[in-house]
C-alpha cells in the first residue's frame, strides 16, 4: 500500500515539475500575445480619479474601441511609457483633465514628429500657449484612445472642427462647397474634390485666418482657372484679385470692409510683432482707449511714424484689401452665378464697402489686432500718402478734386460770360467817348 | 501748299486767306476734340456712376479705355507730323522772353479791350506762326505736358499689373489717379476756354471754318 502510494507521490511529482515549466510557458504566451491585459483588468471598469480641481477623472477605457483604433498595434504603454511596473498606480496628483492631456501631448509627438512640428506652427499651438483652456490638443481633435484613420476625418458632420466650430460648419453647409460634399457631388473638373474644413486651412498647421495673402492662394490650389476666368471680362483683374476677397464678391450677402493692414514692402511682411514697433502699438492702443475712430489725419500721422521706426532700410505702407467683415461669411460662399458682378456695387461713392474700415497690425500669433477708422480716411486729400496702394475708382474718390471739377466747370462757363460782358461795357464806354 | 500772291493782307485773288491749318493737322484736331469729349463724359460717367447712369460703369471704362488709346495714336500723328514738317516752329518756344512776354501782355490787352473797339490784333497769323503768345504758351503746355501726363497716368491705370513697377515709382495707385483726375480737371476748364476763344475770330464762326477749310477766313 505504502509502496502504491509512494510510486503515486512521485508519478504526481514528476508531473508537477515537468508541468511547471509548461505552465509558467503558458503564462509566458498569454503575456505575450496580450500585453495589455493588465492594463485591461483595471481600466475596463469604472476606476475614477479625484483630480485637484475638484472633479473627477474617468480612467475607464473602452477596450472594444482600442481595440478598433490604429493604436491597437502600439497597445497601451505605446503611449503610457511612464507607467512602471511597481509604481502603477501613480500616487502623483493631477492638476486637472486638461493639465493631463497637456502633459500628454508631448506623447505624440515621439512618434509623429513632422505634424506635431506643422502643430506648433498653429493657431491652436499659440492660443494653448497663450494659456487657453479651449484651443484643442491632439488628443481633443483625434481622442485619446479611438484614434482612426485620416479617412475618416472627413465627415459630413464636419468633426472634429465642428465640435468647437459648430456655426461656421453650419455657415459652411449652405455654400456651395457645403452642399457639394455633403451631397457627395465631390468632383469637380479633373478629380478637384469639394473642400471640408482641412482642405482649406489645413488639418495641423492651421494659420490664423487673417493671415495676409493666406486664403486667396488657398482658393487658387483649386481654382487656378479663376485668374484667367475674371480676366475674361473683370478690367484690371490682377489688381483685383490682390485688392479683394474671393468672399466679398463670391458669399453676395456678406458685410464687408475695408481692412489697411501696416506692410513692410522691403521685408514682404506685415508690421506689429517685436519691439521696434512698440511705439506704434502704444499709439493705437491709446486710440482704441479713446474709442475714437482713427482720422485722416492721425493714419497720416501714424504711417509717418510707422516709417520713422521701420527705418531706412524698410518701405511701410498700408495695404488696402476690401474682406468680409465676419469669418463666417467667408464659409458662405456661393456658386459663382450668384457672385457680384455689378462693378456699381463698389465703384460708388456711397457703397457699402466702403462703409466700415479697419486698420490692423499683426499679433506675434499671426492674428491681426483691428483698429476701427473713420471711413473718411477713404477719400481724404490726406489719403493720397497714407494709403497711395488702395483705390477704386467713383468708390474711393477724393472728395476734394469733386469740388475742384465743379470750380473747373464754372470758371470755364465763367470767362466767356465775364468776357462778353466786359465787352459790352467796352464798348458802352467807347460809344460815349 | 504755294498759296498765290496777295492782293490784300492774307487774302488771294480768290478771296482766300492764308493756308493756315493742312489737312493731317485739321483730321489731328477734330479727332482729339471728338476724343477729349467723349473721354470727358466716359470719365464722369466712371467716377459719378451714384450721381447719374447714362451707361454702366463696365461699359464706360471700356470705352474710355478705348478712345483713350486711340487719342494717344493720334498724339503720336500729331508728333510725328510736327516732327517732320517745318511747321513745327508754331510750337518751339521763343527763348527771347521779355520780347515773348511783351507780345504776350500786348494780346492780353487785346482780348480784354482791343478786340471790342475794332483795334488791329497784335500778333500777324502766318503758316508758320499762327498762334500768338498766349496760345502758344498754352498750346505747347497741353500737348507737351498735360497731354502726355494724361496719356501715361491713364495707361498706368488702363494696365495695373503691367505698369506696376512705373506706379509704385510714382507712389501708388491712388497718386496716379490723383494727378489724372487734376489733368481732366484742367481739360475741363480749357475746353469751355478753348471753344469760346474759337469765337473771338473776324466772326464768331470764322476760326470754326479755319479749322475745316484750313484757310484764313478774312478780316475786316
Amino acid at each position: 500500500m505504502r509502496t502504491v502510494f509512494g510510486f503515486g507521490a512521485l508519478i504526481l511529482s514528476l508531473a508537477l515539475f515537468g508541468a511547471g515549466p509548461a505552465l509558467a510557458q503558458e503564462s509566458d504566451q498569454e503575456s505575450v500575445a496580450n500585453p495589455d491585459a493588465k492594463c485591461v483588468k483595471c481600466h475596463s471598469r469604472g476606476l475614477k480619479k479625484k483630480l485637484e480641481d475638484g472633479t473627477t477623472m474617468s480612467l475607464k477605457v473602452d477596450v472594444d474601441t482600442f481595440a478598433t483604433s490604429v493604436h491597437q498595434v502600439i497597445g497601451c504603454t505605446g503611449c503610457h511609457r511612464d507607467v512602471a511596473k511597481g509604481k502603477h498606480p501613480s500616487r502623483e496628483p493631477i492638476a486637472s483633465a486638461r493639465a493631463y492631456s497637456l502633459k500628454h501631448n508631448q506623447t505624440c509627438s515621439q512618434c509623429h514628429a513632422a505634424k506635431s512640428r506643422d502643430y506648433e506652427d498653429s493657431i491652436h499651438a499659440q492660443l494653448v500657449a497663450a494659456g487657453s483652456d479651449e484651443a484643442p490638443l491632439c488628443s481633443d481633435c483625434h481622442s485619446a484612445h479611438a484614434i482612426q484613420p485620416q479617412q475618416t476625418y472627413q465627415p459630413t458632420t464636419g468633426e472634429p472642427c465642428s465640435n468647437c466650430h459648430s456655426d461656421i460648419f453650419t455657415a459652411y453647409e449652405g455654400s456651395v462647397h457645403g452642399y457639394a460634399y455633403i451631397q457627395g457631388d465631390w468632383f469637380r473638373g479633373a478629380g478637384v474634390r469639394a473642400p471640408i474644413c482641412a482642405d482649406c486651412h489645413s488639418a495641423h498647421d492651421i494659420s490664423a485666418v487673417a493671415s495676409v495673402g493666406f486664403l486667396v492662394d488657398t482658393c487658387m490650389s483649386c481654382h487656378d482657372e479663376a485668374r484667367a476666368a475674371h480676366e475674361q471680362w473683370l478690367p484690371n483683374a490682377p489688381m483685383h484679385l490682390q485688392s479683394v476677397g474671393c468672399a466679398a464678391c463670391h458669399s453676395p450677402d456678406a458685410g464687408l470692409r475695408v481692412n489697411l493692414q501696416f506692410w513692410d514692402q522691403a521685408a514682404e511682411a506685415p508690421i506689429g510683432p517685436g519691439e521696434k514697433y512698440a511705439e506704434l502699438r502704444e499709439e493705437l492702443a491709446t486710440i482704441a482707449d479713446s474709442d475714437d475712430e482713427l482720422s485722416s489725419l492721425e493714419l497720416w500721422r501714424l504711417i509717418r511714424l510707422t516709417r520713422s521706426l521701420g527705418g531706412s532700410e524698410s518701405d511701410i505702407v498700408l495695404l488696402g484689401r476690401l474682406e468680409v467683415a465676419h469669418g463666417m461669411d467667408a464659409h458662405r460662399l456661393q456658386d459663382s452665378s450668384q457672385a457680384t458682378r455689378a462693378c456699381e456695387n463698389c465703384h460708388e461713392s456711397e457703397s457699402r464697402a466702403f462703409e466700415t474700415v479697419t486698420v490692423s497690425i499683426t499679433r506675434p500669433d499671426g492674428r491681426r489686432e483691428r483698429f476701427d477708422a473713420d471711413s473718411a480716411v477713404l477719400s481724404s486729400v490726406i489719403s493720397v500718402d497714407s494709403i497711395s496702394g488702395f483705390y477704386a475708382p467713383g468708390g474711393t474718390r477724393i472728395k476734394l478734386l469733386d469740388y475742384l471739377l465743379v470750380l473747373a466747370a464754372l470758371g470755364g462757363l465763367a470767362v466767356p460770360v465775364a468776357h462778353i460782358a466786359l465787352g459790352k461795357i467796352v464798348r458802352r464806354r467807347s460809344k460815349k467817348h | 501748299m504755294n498759296n498765290p500772291e496777295p492782293i490784300h493782307e492774307h487774302i488771294d485773288q480768290r478771296g482766300k486767306g492764308v493756308y493756315l491749318h493742312p489737312l493731317p493737322v485739321r483730321i489731328w484736331h477734330w479727332l482729339n476734340a471728338l476724343g477729349f469729349i467723349l473721354l470727358i463724359l466716359t470719365g464722369l460717367q466712371i467716377r459719378y456712376v451714384d450721381l447719374f447712369r447714362v451707361i454702366d460703369f463696365e461699359l464706360a471704362v471700356q470705352l474710355h479705355n478705348w478712345i483713350g488709346i486711340a487719342i494717344v495714336a493720334n498724339w503720336f500723328l500729331w508728333f510725328f507730323y510736327y516732327m517732320t514738317s517745318d511747321k513745327i516752329s508754331n510750337y518751339l518756344p521763343d527763348f527771347n522772353v521779355s520780347s515773348f512776354f511783351k507780345r504776350y501782355f500786348e494780346q492780353a490787352q487785346y482780348y480784354s479791350y482791343g478786340i471790342f473797339v475794332g483795334e488791329k490784333r497784335p500778333h500777324d497769323v502766318q503758316p508758320h506762326d499762327k498762334f500768338n503768345p498766349m496760345q502758344k504758351l498754352t498750346y505747347q503746355f497741353i500737348m507737351l505736358i498735360t497731354v502726355p501726363v494724361t496719356f501715361f497716368s491713364g495707361l498706368m491705370m488702363w494696365k495695373t499689373d503691367y505698369f506696376e513697377g512705373l506706379i509704385e515709382m510714382v507712389g501708388g495707385i491712388r497718386v496716379v489717379n490723383t494727378i489724372h483726375v487734376i489733368m481732366f480737371i484742367l481739360f475741363v476748364f480749357f475746353i469751355f476756354l478753348h471753344a469760346y476763344m474759337g469765337m473771338l475770330g473776324a466772326k464768331w464762326s470764322s476760326h470754326y471754318k479755319e479749322m475745316i477749310t484750313g484757310y484764313e477766313e478774312p478780316h475786316d
